[in-house]
């Protein structure tokens, strides 16, 4: 079958986005260590510019969402049309192209940010010839895929399929509304939007970012890889069919709870408090359907260390879904806005939900598209716990941080003036930010130890020939 | 916020056409979103539905999720 498979479809693009994301989970995890690192240690900065947390930490968020998550996206969503759609990419030059395209932004953004050119939008901080070069191959992604779905064999098109297309769509129109800007020179633009207006932007973009990018196009992964790897049927199909269009319809509304007490409107920040709250059930919905996915075959988490991966996801999905909307609550945002339990709450998504289920979804395209098995079973479990295990401890540090912060710096003497200076509070932290530098060093860890295993498979069917075998047994059959 | 009623106060008057058009246009897709709901729990389209789930495990006849792996 996989021999067949070979012929039919375009794995050699697979193939590549596949490994680069493992390098790039590698690189992105590196800087994140060493901005943790720099936080709990200042002297790491040597007084350097280029290594200093302010610009590093961008090209942090830049690596693991845009490089390891969009590789990890261009390659499941690559694999996954073909597969559910029977038949090859529309395009094998388009999809070079998208490949090509993407790396290239990626060394982009790897040379820039370090010197200090960006825009200065969260999440978006990337010059305006990047933005425009970033919506170019995004484009060419959705335009093959979009493709790839008209020409397919079958007659509905998977949900999963439907996941990626509503994340490709919302990201183009995200993507270049956000990114509007007046160029004043080839690396200096300033954002057409200004004031609160500038801020909804931002926050529309941010929060959308999680909703589509990361939430939706990681869901197209989960309805995939969950039934491929459990070899069972999703739970349910309806529900399925019920959380993407829940998720859709909701997800847009939420980015004003990152603006409560603001100049922002009151109103907008308990709008989108309310629909964050009302997200908890579809979000859950979602995670029960994967999880419940399992139905029956509980055992299989004894042996099957990828759908350890997959199922583990789907708990840190459902408890991020449910952890930001309460952050959300403005009672809540008064004590955990501009505090650590942010970053705790973006880590349990980040590292827990879409690393996991993207590192799931990698181990089991990799025995597929090389046509051999993982150089190191005991390696996946040992990446397996090293992940879990250093997930909890970040998030454990910050949770602990952040509230701690928030309760430091609302508290008042019986005069009225504050309890506790900044640097205080600053000072308190310290032991948390040094446990959370340990945490994400053992998540590296693993992300290490996976890419070692990575090369080493690849290495294997190289080797062996497995892909050379793979192409000749379909062209003779 | 004194109450409830004075919270959701709305001045109809200063409602502009684009507030109109994005008021109309989301409770449209919100209904339309509440029949999808209906139709796709409609117990005489479950089978229908649930029949499409197998697509991804239809193109691997063969068991090869045990023990990590392959």
């Amino acid at each position: 079958m996989e021999a067949a498979a070979e012929q039919k479809y375009n794995y050699d693009v697979v193939r590549w986005f596949t490994v680069m994301a493992v390098v790039y989970l590698v690189v992105g995890a590196t800087v994140g260590v060493y901005i943790a690192s720099e936080l709990a240690w200042p002297v790491l900065n040597f007084d350097i510019p280029y290594i200093t947390f302010g610009r590093l930490r961008p090209l942090h968020t830049n690596a693991v969402i845009f490089a390891f998550g969009g590789c990890a996206l261009m390659a499941t969503a690559f694999y996954s049309v073909q597969r559910t759609c029977g038949v090859r990419l529309w395009s094998d030059k388009l999809a070079w192209f998208t490949f090509w395209g993407w790396n290239l932004i990626i060394v982009s953004a790897v040379i820039t940010l370090p010197l200090g050119l960006t825009e200065s939008k969260e999440y978006a901080e990337l010059e305006w010839p990047i933005d425009i070069a970033i919506a170019v191959v995004w484009l060419s992604y959705m335009f093959n895929f979009v493709m790839t779905i008209a020409n397919r064999k079958t007659s509905h098109i998977y949900v999963s399929n439907w996941f990626f297309l509503g994340m490709m769509i919302m990201i183009t129109y995200l993507h270049v509304v956000n990114s509007l800007a007046i160029p004043v020179g080839m690396f200096k633009s300033y954002a057409l939007f200004s004031g609160v207006q500038d801020a909804m932007i931002q926050w529309w973009w941010g929060h959308n970012a999680v909703g589509f990018y990361l939430t939706a196009g990681f869901l197209g992964i989960m309805y995939y890889f969950v039934p491929k790897q459990a070899q069972r049927p999703v739970y349910s199909y309806r529900l399925s069919v019920i959380h993407f269009w829940a998720l859709m319809f909701g997800y847009v509304w939420l980015g004003a709870h990152h603006l409560q007490y603001t100049a922002l409107p009151d109103w907008t920040g308990s709008l989108g408090a309310a629909v964050s709250l009302a997200m908890i059930i579809p979000s859950w919905g979602g995670a029960v359907n994967g999880m419940m996915t399992l139905s029956g075959a509980w055992d299989k988490l004894r042996t099957d260390y990828i759908l350890r991966f997959l199922i583990i996801s789907l708990a840190f999905y459902a408890m991020s879904t449910f952890e930001g909307p309460v952050m959300s609550i403005k009672t809540v945002n008064a004590l955990s806005h501009y505090t650590d339990w942010t970053i705790g709450h973006v880590h349990s998504g980040a590292l827990g939900w879409v690393a996991m289920v993207a590192i799931g979804a990698i181990y089991h395209m990799m025995t597929r598209v090389f046509h051999v098995e993982l150089w190191s079973v005991k390696l996946v479990n040992a990446h397996f716990w090293t992940a879990t295990i250093g997930t909890v401890v970040y998030i454990v540090a910050m949770w602990v941080s952040g509230i701690m912060q928030g309760l430091m710096w609302r508290a008042y003497d019986e005069y009225g003036t504050l309890a506790y200076t900044f640097a205080e509070s600053v000072e308190a932290m310290h032991p948390y930010y040094a446990m959370r530098a340990v945490g994400g060093a053992i998540f590296l860890l693993g992300a290490v130890i996976m890419l070692f295993n990575i090369l080493m498979t690849v290495a294997k069917a190289s080797s062996e020939g497995s892909i050379q075998r793979a192409r000749t047994a379909a062209a003779t059959a | 916020m004194n109450s409830l009623k004075e919270y959701f106060y709305t001045d109809w008057e200063a409602m502009t056409a684009t507030d109109w058009f994005g008021t109309i246009l989301t409770v449209v897709v919100f209904l339309l979103m509440v029949g999808l709901y209906a139709y796709v729990l409609r117990p005489k389209n479950k089978e229908k539905f649930e029949s499409r789930k197998y697509i991804p495990l239809d193109d691997e006849p063969t068991n090869s999720g045990e023990n990590n792996g392959g």
